[in-house]
């Protein structure tokens, strides 16, 4: 019983910590990602769109789709100048990552929308994975 | 008997303090990492991802000074558990999986599944070498 009873006064601390790191940790995830997510029939219905891959550089070298331009964390303040050169804030962006697991892309959207204060930005759900599967990019494209 | 319970008990609560540091440095990433094993929606995954790490954390810091140990010990169990059993149904599903276990890892079509599924199986092990000397060494000393 005892041990019962240590069991939750560990599991209540660490609840506390993680509602604490919820409200403070700068790489906390949100818990509402369906306004950041768009999926790729929505974006096939949009006019123009502007392209960012999140994937890491290696990815990015390795194949991405057409006309995306590399924006990631690992190198924000680097490459989000080339962005902003390239960026047409007329046209929908949308970022992807690898898969449906990967958050990158969400991360990416989130932190373009605060620091530009844009709402047309959106993370692709199911990544480069859906771009393969739906046939609009192909392993190894450029 | 008493020194070897303690002696892995450390190395239980310094696996569980690393593995939990490891993961609260970057939440998303972990969060990315549940997500591969394709079990839990998305709310339950974020939840997980911000929970976890620091329980991991509470049950290291519990075995390396022996505060509320009584529950760590359950929970460490429980936790290795679970995590056993998601690696397995990965494994078993074919899934390439982060994970995630010690923060952002190779995924397991690089790394494979037979280092963190063994990992955890020892981590139990080392649990129950534990307790039973801790039990042995307590029966020793009331007789």
């Amino acid at each position: 019983m005892k041990s019962v009873q240590e069991a939750f006064a560990l599991i209540l601390i660490a609840l506390v910590c993680g509602g604490l790191a919820y409200f403070t940790h700068p790489l906390a995830p949100s818990f509402g990602i369906d306004e950041l997510s768009i999926n790729i029939e929505e974006v096939q219905s949009e006019a123009e769109v502007f392209w960012i891959d999140a994937r890491s550089d290696e990815d990015f070298a390795i194949g991405h789709f057409e006309g995306a331009i590399l924006l990631n964390e690992e190198r924000w303040e680097e490459l989000l100048v080339d962005f902003l050169d390239r960026w047409s804030p007329s046209a929908t962006t949308v970022v992807y990552c690898s898969s449906q697991s990967c958050m990158r892309s969400h991360e990416v959207a989130k932190r373009l929308r605060e620091e530009l204060g844009v709402e047309d930005i959106f993370a692709l759900k199911g990544g480069w994975e859906t771009l393969l599967e739906t046939g609009l990019a192909k392993e190894g494209d450029e | 008997m008493k020194m070897l319970a303690r002696i892995v008990y450390i190395a239980l609560g310094v696996t569980f303090g690393w593995a939990g540091v490891a993961k609260l440095i970057d939440p998303s990433a972990f969060l990315s990492s549940i997500l591969t094993y394709e079990v839990f929606g998305y709310v339950l995954a974020v939840a997980a991802s911000l929970f976890v790490p620091y329980l991991e954390l509470c049950v290291g810091f519990s075995f390396v000074t022996g505060f509320l140990r009584g529950g760590a010990r359950w929970l460490a169990g429980g936790m290795t558990v679970v995590f056993l059993m998601l690696l397995v149904q990965a494994a078993l599903r074919g899934l390439d999986v982060d994970c995630g276990c010690f923060g952002s890892e190779a995924k397991a079509s690089e790394t494979g599944f037979l280092w963190p599924i063994s990992r955890d199986v020892l981590m139990l092990g080392g649990l129950w070498v534990a307790v039973i000397c801790e039990r042995k060494a307590d029966r020793k000393r009331e007789s």
